[in-house]
């Protein structure tokens, strides 16, 4: 029986997305790679973390669909979804007085049945998503008692305890400060190139999603403007369809990567 | 230490059931209760055997109830004020069995009460209701007060309408009493209290990812709208059974959860549901005692009782939360 491959990686087909009537992202179809760190940018309001719901299953598409190697994530069980790929929105909630095991303990959720106890290998998952995040030492302190950046990595700890090889992340920087936002970009690379997962991140900072992603979404008030590599969608016109802005683009003195200077 | 704290509340609940054993209009020493509970013999047999002991297993199960369904309303909507009691579910129960006791219609009380309850709960929820999104939780709780607030409102002009041989039963299901309880009742609150904590057993997991946000609880694989509705209903259902056996007990709901939080510092929410339902248990049975034993001769209804103590409470939780301005 011969069977054509399924395509790998995160796909959309004509996605239609909004609110309201109004379409935010209309007749969308892009493919974020697999075992790639990839960064959505874009102004504020051009639908980048509808964008991540909707790939995530937390939106339901006006039209089209999204389809993870090849299945389309409306069609797929919610739980079994969830071992396959994770999602970290923006603000979740800490419940009062948690600790970071504890935290991240929840995340083997889809991993376990209703009545199944908490198995050897629920605990080598947390145990590995603490270490992958360096929190082990942390894991008894309580969430709230952390340090912003701190927070953050249990938050991802929780969501590389669900094992899943897609983890999307909305705005993980954010509200943090530079040398924070350089570490949790730093790990997210890490974690691609050790362990293989695909990442996908909505950011802002364009000039950190050049330095830390491979493949770049970039995208302007009238919907997607570029996909590809920094070098390749981060250009002075590409700049200015989306965002409106003259700039120069040099190279970065430390890493090469392209680096946006506004003019 | 949380296991030592939880121990606590276990040790408190021990002793109100001794004294409420003990204390009464014919108190009982220690040899004559041991004699007539274990041995079924001496003086005191009767008293602690047909009149006390169910109407303490029923003060312990409708408390129980009615704690646990006030920590899952406050777990869910993440609002300390969001209780059965407040939201109005145990005034529409209440009002129910008022209107089946005035109309002569004769179905099971529980039955009744969780129909009232459930009909309360779909009128809070569909005044509540805005086109295309939940609606917040501040809303959600005034409209209930509002819904509660005319049903005892109802309730009270049904009451006074009865004949006195029915006004007695009538003033149980206005402010909430635990006179005359009977083994019946014990089995019935107890019965229905063990089902329907199996089904939040399969729950609690779910509950523990609602607390997460809804994105997040989505992402790792939770049905929302499935989960929300199944703890509601539970919720909204061991309400009812506890407004069955004693009333619409005001306040008990809204209180157990943060007190006994507050005493074991429960943090899982399996473990914040189990202090819930042992504070509850704890204030009901308290309440019933002191309302027997306040003041010798005058039995106060245990919804008196607990209104007393509840009501400060109240005031006190808004002042300072209108003060933090976390309303």
């Amino acid at each position: 029986m011969s069977k054509s491959p399924k395509p790998a990686g995160l796909q959309t087909h004509h996605l239609c997305l909004g609110y309201d009537g109004r379409d935010v992202i209309a007749d969308l179809s892009l493919e974020l790679p697999v075992g790639k760190v990839s960064a959505i940018l874009g102004p504020n309001g051009c639908g980048k973390s509808t964008l991540l719901h909707a790939l995530a299953r937390l939106e339901r598409p006006r039209a089209g669909r999204v389809l993870l190697e090849g299945d389309d994530i409306h069609a797929t069980d919610t739980r079994a979804l969830a071992r396959r790929l994770a999602i970290l929105p923006q603000a979740p909630l800490a419940p009062p007085g948690i600790s970071v095991g504890d935290l991240v303990r929840r995340g083997r959720a889809p991993w376990r049945g209703v009545l199944q106890r908490f198995s050897q290998a629920d605990a080598a998952a947390c145990a590995a998503a603490l270490e992958a995040v360096d929190m082990t030492a942390l894991r008894d302190r309580d969430l709230d008692a952390l340090s912003g950046g701190q927070r953050q990595r249990a938050w991802i700890a929780l969501t590389l305890a669900q094992t899943a090889p897609f983890l999307l992340l909305d705005e993980p920087t954010t509200w943090l400060d530079l040398p924070h936002q350089i570490e949790i970009l730093r790990l997210l690379q890490r974690l691609n190139r050790t362990q293989g997962v695909s990442v996908v991140s909505v950011l802002h900072d364009l000039n950190l999603a050049a330095r830390f992603c491979d493949h770049l979404v970039l995208f302007g008030p009238h919907g997607l403007v570029a996909t590809g590599t920094p070098r390749a969608v981060l250009s002075e016109d590409n700049l200015r369809t989306a965002f409106g802005l003259d700039a120069r683009v040099v190279a970065c003195p430390v890493s090469g990567a392209p680096m946006v200077c506004p003019i | 230490m949380s296991r030592l704290r939880a121990a606590l509340i276990a040790a408190l609940i021990a002793l109100v059931c001794v004294l409420s054993l003990m204390i009464g209009a014919v108190h009982i020493g220690p040899c004559d209760l041991w004699r007539g509970l274990i041995d079924n013999e001496g003086p005191a047999a009767f008293t602690v055997r047909v009149l006390r002991a169910p109407r303490l297993l029923c003060a312990l199960g409708a408390g129980a109830a009615l704690g646990l369904s006030g920590t899952i309303f406050q777990m869910l909507l993440r609002n300390p004020l969001a209780a059965p009691d407040v939201m109005g579910f145990n005034a529409g129960a209440g009002f129910a069995v008022i209107v089946a006791i005035s109309t002569g219609v004769n179905w099971p009380m529980p039955l009744v009460a969780a129909m009232g309850g459930g009909v309360a709960a779909v009128l809070v929820a569909a005044l509540s209701y805005r086109r295309g999104r939940m609606p917040d939780n501040l809303t959600l709780i005034l409209v209930g007060l509002g819904v509660g607030f005319s049903a005892s409102g109802l309730s009270t002009l049904l009451g006074l309408r009865l004949p006195d041989t029915l006004a007695a039963e009538a003033q149980r299901w206005i402010t909430g009493s635990l006179s005359a309880r009977s083994w019946t009742h014990v089995a019935q609150i107890w019965g229905l209290g063990a089902v329907l904590c199996a089904m939040l057993v399969v729950q609690v997991r779910g509950l523990g990812l609602l607390q997460l946000g809804p994105a997040l609880a989505a992402g790792l694989g939770l049905h929302l709208g499935r989960s929300r509705a199944g703890l509601l209903a539970t919720a909204v259902l061991l309400a009812a059974c506890g407004v069955a056996v004693a009333g619409p007990v005001p306040f008990v709901a809204l209180m157990a959860g943060p007190l006994g939080i507050a005493i074991t510092r429960a943090r899982g929410p399996a473990a914040r549901l189990l202090a819930g339902a042992g504070s509850g248990a704890l204030i009901t049975a308290a309440a019933d005692l002191l309302a027997r034993a306040l003041w010798l001769g005058v039995q106060l209804p245990v919804g008196v009782m607990t209104g007393l103590l509840g009501a400060p409470y109240l005031l006190w939780f808004l002042s300072r939360a209108a003060k933090e301005g976390t309303l």
